[in-house]
């Protein structure tokens, strides 16, 4: 496969936030045996309440 | 019950006659393995228990540094399968007690699973981001004569007031009108919630956080499309990410 446009607004596949949009929020949810409990929801909140915990950890010190 | 292992599962494909990609670990350093379902394979590795059964796994989840070091684990997988082969991935955990379980779970998806597989053949996806950056500079300082009055001055104010309004409405309605024209161009465009300022790092609130499937012989033509929406706006207010295995499309509906 090969780039056939150089495009500066194009970043490449580094960003946590949005890997955590794909891999979190979306994906076929295909109930675990041993993770039943875990849908959509719960992680999204844990998702944020995780980075922006570890946001400000890092802005405070 | 801690200890022991269990079988993480990271996407369905179809079969896999030349095996997986030479090399490619899962989780934690796993060995991969491909597990035949019919007409189907799903890719899993063994990762250990105290780790992903349903308890550990959540409290795991809230530790930042556990928790990007398996997403990005999952996603090498799932990008170095994309490369070879048509990939519907499965959301982060899916955790099973053996590779028996995997397999029956897997085997009663098969029907939607072959058309999501249809769906993303030859298709990839691309990420774009609309922030809400004004298009208008504030006038540089001393630019304007100061007010001839107090009334000049409240109208002015008024004004400005009026022109920052107008400013956030046409900002959000723009933003629709480049989702609507990707959209058009792609096979299917979604949107995922938009990110916190906080999370993106970017201090413009994020309007439009979406997702495009476009086939991947296409991708010249979507890009050109993004650069020329994207030159007719404030610097910064657009942003592509790509190309993605297609999380986003990849959905199963099992009733």
């Amino acid at each position: 496969m090969s780039e056939t446009v150089e495009l500066t607004m194009i970043e490449p596949r580094t960003s946590l936030v949005d890997l955590l949009d794909r891999v979190l929020a979306t994906g076929v949810v295909l109930a675990g045996d041993l993770t039943l409990c875990l849908a959509g929801v719960d992680l999204v909140t844990i998702r944020l309440r995780a980075l922006i915990s570890s946001v400000r950890g890092e802005g405070d010190e | 019950m801690t200890g022991g292992a269990g079988t993480y599962v990271y996407a369905v494909t179809r079969p896999l006659p030349d095996g997986l990609p030479a090399g490619l670990c899962g989780i934690h350093g796993g060995p991969l393995r491909a597990l035949a379902v019919d007409d189907l394979a799903c890719v899993v590795s063994s990762v250990e228990l105290d780790q992903f059964a349903a308890e550990p796994f959540r409290r795991n989840l809230e530790d930042l540094r556990w928790l990007e070091r398996v997403a990005r684990e999952h996603d090498a997988v799932v990008q170095a399968l994309s490369a070879v082969t048509t990939t519907v991935p499965l959301r982060l955990g899916a955790v099973y007690s053996d590779d028996q379980s995997a397999q029956h779970r897997v085997r009663g998806l098969r029907e939607p699973a072959l058309a999501t597989l249809e769906t993303l053949d030859g298709r990839e996806e691309w990420g774009v981001k609309i922030y809400a950056v004004p298009r208008r500079a504030e006038p540089p300082a001393g630019d304007e004569q100061r007010p001839a009055s107090g009334l000049d001055y409240l109208r002015r104010r008024r004004e400005q007031l009026e022109r920052t309004t107008l400013d956030a409405r046409g900002l959000a309605d723009d933003a629709e009108e480049v989702f609507a024209a990707l959209s058009a161009l792609a096979v299917q465009g979604r949107r995922h919630r938009p990110q916190d300022p906080a999370l993106s790092g970017v201090k413009h609130p994020m309007l439009v956080n979406a997702a495009f499937l476009v086939p991947r012989d296409e991708r010249a033509r979507f890009q050109q499309a993004v650069t020329a929406l994207s030159a007719e706006r404030p610097a910064g207010a657009m942003v592509a990410t790509g190309p993605w295995p297609a999380y986003s499309f990849a959905t199963l509906d099992d009733g």
